[in-house]
């Protein structure tokens, strides 16, 4: 059962981790997105994780993971209000593309695959996904990000809240481990 | 009639005690603090930005004011486990601790756990 149930999450993740990364996937520096789309994936990112956090506020059954939730949705709403002052002053107009896409529609099926579950299942499922996604965001930020940003201004905003999305992934981490224990 | 004048004269007696005790500790600190150094302590500014302490490391002496000012645009805390606990400073807020405990405090945000600080009072 136990041997079974971890099986089922390994190749849960695995499957995350591809869908994760093939939103990510998108070329390398000098053939990468443009600042404009740049502008729309941090935006969506963010939300994505907003929506997620928002389910947890209310689904989580325990106070941390709901204080997670609850966090996130602050932290990553503070994040979008900064990107989105940048975008104007910049007079940049995020352009929707494949990465976005696809972070949206990853995101609506972790909305919906959480929306079924309910207590520690729904704990555990939340939890591991934002352990997944930061990473993977992280991943994206080093790999594709920064070294694609062109404006200086836009390079530095993901450059600072950077450090933030580490905290949040160890945050995760420990969160992650005490509903093991 | 008579027990509600003794009543009041006890309440006012005490009173005037409470406000005399106050007065003296009041004093008695004002001398003190005068007497050992200067009357005020230094105030020191740590800023919070892109989730790093700023000095990460600083010392103090003991009755300095520290503030931690969060410049980020999402809430932080400074935590010092049975020391000093900010809870969350808002986005643009900061908070103000008196430094009491001597020694060397490692604090940390509970929020963000990878952002780490070291607040030395000698």
């Amino acid at each position: 059962m136990d041997r079974k149930f971890a099986g089922l999450a390994g190749a849960a993740s695995l499957a995350l981790s591809l869908a994760l990364s093939g939103a990510f996937a998108q070329g390398t520096a000098s053939n990468g997105p443009n600042d404009a789309q740049i502008a729309h994936i941090v935006v969506t990112a963010n939300q994505v994780d907003i929506d997620a956090g928002k389910l947890a506020e209310t689904k989580g059954s325990t106070s941390e993971v709901k204080a997670f939730g609850k966090q996130m949705v602050t932290d990553h709403s503070g994040v979008n209000k900064q990107a989105s002052d940048l975008a104007a002053k910049l007079k940049v107009t995020p352009e929707d593309n494949p990465t976005s896409q696809s972070l949206k529609s990853g995101g609506a099926d972790n909305v919906k695959k959480l929306s079924t579950l309910s207590g520690g299942a729904f704990d555990k499922a939340y939890v591991d996904h934002e352990v997944a996604y930061h990473e993977q965001v992280l991943d994206a930020i080093d790999k594709t990000l920064i070294p694609s940003a062109k404006n200086a201004e836009l390079k530095a905003l993901i450059v600072k809240v950077r450090p933030a999305f580490v905290g949040h992934l160890e945050h995760a981490k420990m969160l992650q481990k005490s509903l093991k224990g | 009639m008579s027990l509600r004048a003794i009543l009041l004269a006890v309440v006012a007696a005490a009173a005037l005690l409470a406000t005399e005790a106050d007065a003296a500790t009041v004093a008695g600190a004002a001398v003190g603090d005068g007497a050992t150094r200067t009357p005020k302590g230094v105030t020191h500014t740590i800023v919070i930005d892109g989730s790093r302490f700023e000095p990460a490391s600083l010392t103090v002496a003991r009755g300095d004011r520290i503030v931690w000012m969060n410049k980020d645009p999402f809430p932080h805390t400074a935590t010092a486990a049975g020391v000093f606990d900010s809870g969350p400073i808002a986005a643009g807020r900061s908070w103000t601790y008196v430094a009491r405990s001597a020694g060397s405090h490692a604090y940390l945000c509970t929020l963000h756990p990878n952002m780490k600080g070291t607040l030395a009072v000698r």
